[in-house]
């Protein structure tokens, strides 16, 4: 779990907070209410799960409880790694 | 008829009828307008006096109504904030339009620090949500839009031809313009787009476009006028979410522009999820491709969709394509709308001939009144009794209207108007940058996204991360570059100026053959 949180937030401070707030990220904070990705950064999210995870974001996964912050994702990608066998990290 | 009218009459007629509905969040137009009054009262008790302006930046929909009406009702100029901003922007704006009063909610009063000296004109700062900002005296928004007001004589009177609200637009050269309505300017024109739109009472409309902008600022008054319903949900992050509202609210009207609609047909299982009261999208705010088009009337194949454009000084409808010549006229974007007079016309004012380029020109009472305080920029645009638009079109041998392109080189990505000097400039600033050219290169959802290409004073001096995260301290989130490109050099004319067609075409080439 700590792995992914730790790759998430490293994925979003560099790309969206382009290392200038990393500090300021926290695990529960909303992307949507604080700005931090706009529906368009939000795909590139998306993309980067596919392809460092190796698996497929259905749309219908494009979620608020699923994305909006570092805790939700991090649980997201848990989840489809139990239910894949996919190795945590 | 002013613009507060349009409320004020609504409720009149059906003071329970669902006005908004954000979340979980549902106001009557009884709330709506009694909370606008009691602002009114409170804004000329604080010392507004009428023409005085009341900037808002706020992304909280109630707040941002009852503060566009509480600030009409009592007589001052509403100026409705781009939510993405900066300090840097926020206070060139405030002190461009000389606001007296800004309302504000509490997550957006980072961007107010080290700001109250900068501001001069500003009495006070009402706050949503608590929080403090130092230097001027605060006001809790609650506190004032609870003061109970009936008597709306009380209350300064206003001309149909005073100035009301002033929208921010990028200029060409990066300074923002302030576009200057009249209480006539948008009263006709929302007139005139309920003619074409047929909007009624019993229309509820899915708003999630921002009110800052002319287009939003649209459908809010189209909607209010008739006494119709808007939910809100101004984000396009979670399109899913969008799509289950619209079923759960079964919303009859959508308003979108190009980007809105590639999020919905690309990323929701829109083509699957039934829509039955949907009866009508309207689409404007830049050009949307035939593909998507096409791809947008598959998908909804029972419902009307109005191809529109315009532009805020013209408040902001122009010219409106009758949804049953969509497939016929593929492409267009139709004729002039009641009360709008539209001309193709070659630079000395000349009409052209069907076929051939020229710009458009419009006249009616939807035309601004003028640029705030840049009389010469008004004085660029407003010729011989017309607005000249600055968009190239064509027409067809039966009127109906082609954009060809933009005498300038205006960046459009998603919602936005963009201007590249603004850009350009602020990389600039930077110590390692020599020079630098912003375009929009093609992107399939935005529509263009931002490219900045660099030459920097010494080669490798500095990382691409380095100049986004400069970009980032000083600019809103939507004119942070998307990507960064060094070169050795640009391409330039004989004169000096970078050729960016030029640098377009090669990275496009770069792009398709990696």
């Amino acid at each position: 779990m700590q792995n992914y949180a730790t790759q998430i937030k490293a994925f979003i401070i560099e790309n969206f907070l382009f290392n200038a707030e990393g500090s300021s990220l926290g695990d529960d904070e909303s992307f949507l209410e604080n700005g931090i990705i706009d529906s368009t950064g939000i795909l590139e999210v998306v993309a980067w799960i596919e392809e460092t995870f190796g698996i497929r974001v259905p749309d219908s996964d494009l979620l608020p409880e699923n994305f909006d912050t570092v805790q939700r994702l991090t649980t997201y990608l848990q989840r489809n790694a139990d239910k894949h066998g996919v190795p945590a990290g | 008829m002013l613009i507060q009218d349009f409320l004020l009459g609504s409720c009149r007629k059906n003071p329970d009828a669902e006005a908004l509905v954000s979340g979980t969040f549902r106001a009557t137009y009884a709330d709506v307008t009694d909370a606008a009054l009691s602002l009114a009262a409170s804004l000329v008790a604080e010392g507004l006096q009428p023409g005085d302006r009341v900037a808002v930046l706020t992304d909280v929909p109630f707040d941002y109504i009852v503060s566009y009406f509480g600030t009409l009702l009592a007589g001052g100029v509403f100026v409705g904030l781009n939510t993405q901003t900066s300090s840097r922007t926020l206070k060139q704006l405030l002190s461009d339009c000389g606001a007296s009063i800004v309302v504000t909610h509490r997550k957006f009063l980072k961007y107010f620090e080290s700001m109250a000296d900068g501001v001069p004109s500003l009495i006070c700062v009402v706050i949503a949500g608590g929080g403090t900002v130092v230097g001027v005296s605060n006001r809790i928004f609650a506190g004032l839009i609870a003061k109970r007001n009936d008597n709306i004589a009380l209350l300064p009177t206003r001309e149909p031809a005073n100035l009301a609200q002033i929208i921010y637009t990028s200029g060409t050269t990066g300074t923002p313009k302030g576009v200057m309505l009249s209480h006539t300017n948008l009263v006709v024109n929302t007139h005139s787009t309920l003619q074409y739109l047929g909007l009624t009472g019993s229309d509820r409309v899915m708003v999630v476009l921002p009110f800052f902008y002319s287009y939003g600022n649209s459908v809010l008054l189209t909607h209010i006028a008739v006494g119709g319903a808007l939910i809100v949900n101004q984000s396009m992050m979670y399109p899913t979410v969008i799509l289950d509202q619209m079923q759960t609210e079964r919303v009859t009207g959508f308003s979108g522009v190009p980007s809105t609609f590639a999020l919905l047909l690309k990323r929701t299982a829109i083509r699957d999820s039934p829509l039955p009261q949907l009866r009508y999208v309207t689409q404007a705010g830049g050009w949307m491709s035939p593909s998507l088009t096409r791809e947008l009337i598959a998908a909804l194949p029972e419902v009307a969709i109005h191809v529109m454009y315009g532009q805020t000084e013209a408040a902001p409808r122009l010219s409106s394509l009758d949804p049953a010549d969509l497939q016929r006229k593929a492409g267009s974007i139709g004729k002039a709308i009641p009360g709008v007079t539209l001309k193709v016309l070659t630079p000395t004012g000349a009409a052209v001939k069907p076929g051939e380029t020229g710009e458009l020109a419009a006249k009616g009472e939807n035309v601004m009144i003028g640029y705030w305080g840049q009389p010469q920029a008004t004085a660029e645009v407003l010729r011989d009794g017309w607005l000249w638009t600055g968009d190239l079109v064509t027409a067809d041998e039966e009127g109906y209207l082609y954009i060809a392109g933009r005498q300038s080189d205006m960046i459009k990505s998603g919602a936005h108007r963009i201007a590249p000097k603004e850009i350009e400039d602020v990389l600039l600033e930077h110590d390692a940058v020599f020079e630098v050219a912003v375009i929009g290169v093609d992107d399939e959802i935005l529509g263009e996204s931002l490219q900045a290409c660099v030459v920097l004073k010494e080669a490798g001096s500095c990382q691409a991360e380095e100049l986004l995260r400069h970009c980032q301290q000083i600019l809103p989130h939507y004119k942070v570059p998307h990507s960064i490109m060094f070169f050795d050099e640009l391409p330039k004319t004989e004169s000096g100026k970078i050729r960016k067609t030029e640098l377009m075409a090669g990275i496009l080439s770069l792009q398709e053959d990696p």
